[in-house]
């Protein structure tokens, strides 16, 4: 496999991809979660971006990377802010804890 | 013309439906208002579409893909039936206007049933199987939220429940039926399934038709399903009359007459046929008997009358079957509708607390007699001549042990009709019950059924015209209503059936005379408890289909609720998992 520069660019969505998965499995903690979604989405954006590139059309891919960024700032805005009524709520953050949905 | 008619069958009640909901409960004499003029409007339209009556789509929308035409087929069959939905929906509702004066939500109320009666027609008009199962199935919803509709009495609410649980098992059949039929013609045309019948291979044709039969017997509280409609009657009145009585319950025997052509063929289709619909005759009529509840009563006669319609179509007679579910209709809804005056009146349905009512509301005395007479198979009143002509077409053309149980059916009918109408009317009053006459609106509308209850039957010869000039596959001869008449008068069932009758009259009177009049302790009484705690309390034993339903159901959620850890990364894994499997299918293209 020869290394080219998009080559490079995949390895590293798909890296950012499997952490934001694994972070989410494995995460208890509410602002972490928040975090590691964080992480699951640049990835999202880095593969519009490099969508854009090889389809020759940069502009496209950038510009909904940029919307990408509005949106994600909305998730984790509204994310932190339910982290900060859940720890209100019920003392913790700890989602293990936080488990009144079950049947 | 007639396409515009059968558009507005279906849209004028919804859409009274709809504005009845958006006018809210504040005001009800605009809800009243609403209700009967959409009602009594589609009624009027629905008699105008018997003229235009044809055996062509009168609608053809395309869907397209999948679901094929929308069409609306105005034949005999159809028209007949929509007319009757929308005629008794009008007055049903025109009765309401007493029956429900000062109930607190009477929008819901007068919404459903001008949803019902929109679904109704769309159901018999349809000449598409996926949206007759659509329509279908709107019609059990209703029925559904009407049987409920006293929502803080846990006995409408499981009445409710059972009757949808009930109805659903039914409508898996259908769609089943439906499904399979597609499967090979590729089409959900009625038409082309009527049309292709032969070519279907035998065991999928036998699997639509039992399917189908499945899907009558439980919409039409047919026996093993004859259980739900006895506790349907938790519902008001006018649901009663309409849903219960008139026309919901008659979707199951419109099913078996519209495809009786298509299955006539199939090995044991026809005797399953006659043996439901004699089980239910039989079965019903012993359990009328032991009634104490007067809605109850009626219930059990109309499962057993649906018995007599079913029985019909299993001997071929399949104009004999409409003609008495048309006189069934007119004469059942009168009976629900009159009781449901002295039920209002009185404000109890216990039979054993009423007695001696007659003097005091003679008008509804009059028009419940009329309706019983009817009922009985008395001559001249428009049950007479159907039933015997039911009788008649299972004399020449079926098993002659099924018309021997039918003509006992037919004496048991008379036996429990008298005896629900003396305990009512006659006798002593045995309780001191207020007693007020009934309103205006209650009697134009029992007064206008006691008329057709008195004619209809006069209608014979136009409808089996209609029917044998729209209906290509069914082959049903044209006969007069006096051929008709002559036909009953001078066959040998008839006088036969009538001998029973009076000996089922007469029984009554031995009863009635011997020591101990009925409510008290009495050898009829006695003999009748045992019976009724043994079996009919349990319907014969097949109340336990709906309790298995129900424990299944519980069951598997009981199972189910293992998955809900209600912890955040098992639902993530749950999610993740999901998305790796729709990946993988399109990257197979599945």
């Amino acid at each position: 496999m020869n290394i080219s520069p998009l080559n490079v660019v995949l390895l590293v969505i798909i890296g950012l991809l499997a952490v934001g998965i694994y972070g989410l499995l494995i995460t208890r903690n509410l602002i972490k979660i928040v975090l590691v979604l964080q992480i699951l989405v640049k990835s999202a954006m880095l593969a519009l971006v490099l969508a854009g590139k090889v389809g020759n059309n940069l502009g496209l891919g950038q510009s909904l990377a940029a919307t990408v960024i509005v949106a994600d700032t909305v998730v984790a805005v509204v994310g932190l802010a339910l982290a900060v009524q859940v720890r209100r709520r019920f003392g913790t953050l700890d989602v293990a804890d936080i488990s009144t949905l079950r049947g | 013309m007639a396409g515009t008619l059968s558009v507005l069958l279906i849209g004028l009640p919804w859409l009274g439906a709809l504005l009845v909901w958006l006018s809210g409960d504040a005001r009800p004499k605009i809800l009243h208002i609403l209700a009967v003029g959409t009602s009594v409007s589609a009624g009027l339209l629905s008699l105008i579409l018997l003229a235009f009556a044809g055996s062509q789509p009168a609608v053809n929308f395309k869907f397209g893909g999948w679901f094929g035409d929308f069409t609306l087929v105005a034949d005999g069959l159809g028209a007949t039936l929509a007319a009757v939905a929308c005629v008794v929906g009008s007055l049903a509702v025109i009765y309401s206007v007493d029956y429900m004066q000062g109930e607190a939500q009477l929008r819901r109320y007068y919404a459903f049933i001008l949803l019902f009666i929109g679904a109704m027609t769309g159901l018999v008009l349809s000449g598409n199987l996926f949206f007759t199962f659509f329509f279908w199935e709107i019609t059990a919803l209703c029925s559904y939220a009407l049987i409920s509709y006293y929502n803080d009495d846990p006995k409408a609410v499981s009445g409710g429940m059972k009757a949808l649980i009930i109805t659903q098992v039914g409508g898996v059949g259908l769609l089943a039926g439906a499904l399979a039929a597609f499967s090979n013609l590729g089409s959900f045309q009625i038409a082309d399934l009527l049309k292709g019948a032969t070519s279907i291979p035998a065991g999928l044709l036998a699997f639509i038709a039992y399917g189908f039969l499945l899907a009558a017997a439980a919409k039409s509280a047919q026996f093993p399903f004859h259980t739900w409609l006895p506790d349907a009657m938790e519902a008001p009145t006018p649901v009663s009359a309409l849903i219960h009585a008139a026309t919901m319950v008659n979707a199951g025997v419109y099913l078996l007459a519209r495809f009786y052509p298509a299955f006539a063929q199939v090995p044991g289709w026809t005797l399953a046929v006659t043996l439901v619909g004699m089980l239910s005759a039989l079965t019903a009529g012993l359990m009328a008997l032991t009634a104490t509840d007067l809605k109850r009563a009626l219930a059990y006669s109309t499962v057993s009358q649906l018995g007599y319609m079913v029985y019909a179509i299993g001997v071929g007679g399949v104009f004999a079957s409409q003609f008495h579910l048309l006189n069934h209709a007119v004469f059942k809804a009168l009976l629900f509708l009159s009781a449901g005056a002295v039920i209002h009146s009185v404000g109890t349905r216990d039979m054993r607390k009423m007695g001696g009512l007659g003097s005091k509301m003679p008008f509804i005395r009059n028009v419940f007699i009329i309706g019983a007479l009817a009922l009985a198979g008395v001559p001249i009143f428009n049950g007479f001549w159907s039933k015997e002509f039911i009788l008649e077409a299972g004399l020449k053309q079926g098993p002659v042990w099924a018309f021997g149980f039918m003509l006992f059916g037919a004496g048991l009918t008379a036996f429990y009709t008298i005896r629900m109408t003396w305990l009512v009317f006659y006798g002593q009053p045995r309780e001191q019950l207020h007693v007020h006459d009934s309103g205006l609106a209650m009697k134009i509308s029992t007064g206008l059924l006691a008329t057709g209850a008195l004619t209809t039957w006069l209608l014979a010869g136009p409808l089996s015209g209609l029917m044998s000039g729209s209906l290509p596959y069914h082959a049903i001869e044209p006969i007069s209503t006096i051929n008709l008449v002559m036909d009953v008068l001078t066959g040998a069932g008839t006088w036969l059936a009538l001998i029973i009758l009076l000996v089922g009259a007469g029984l009554w009177v031995v009863v009635q005379r011997s020591p101990n009049p009925i409510p008290q302790a009495h050898w009829f009484t006695e003999l009748m408890g045992t019976f009724h705690e043994e079996l009919v309390s349990s319907s014969f034993g097949f109340e336990w289909l709906n309790q298995q339903v129900v424990a299944a159901v519980k069951k598997s959620a009981a199972v189910l609720q293992k998955t809900q850890t209600g912890e955040l990364n098992w639902n993530i894994l749950g999610i993740i998992i999901a998305l790796l499997a729709v990946l993988v299918m399109l990257f197979w293209g599945v």
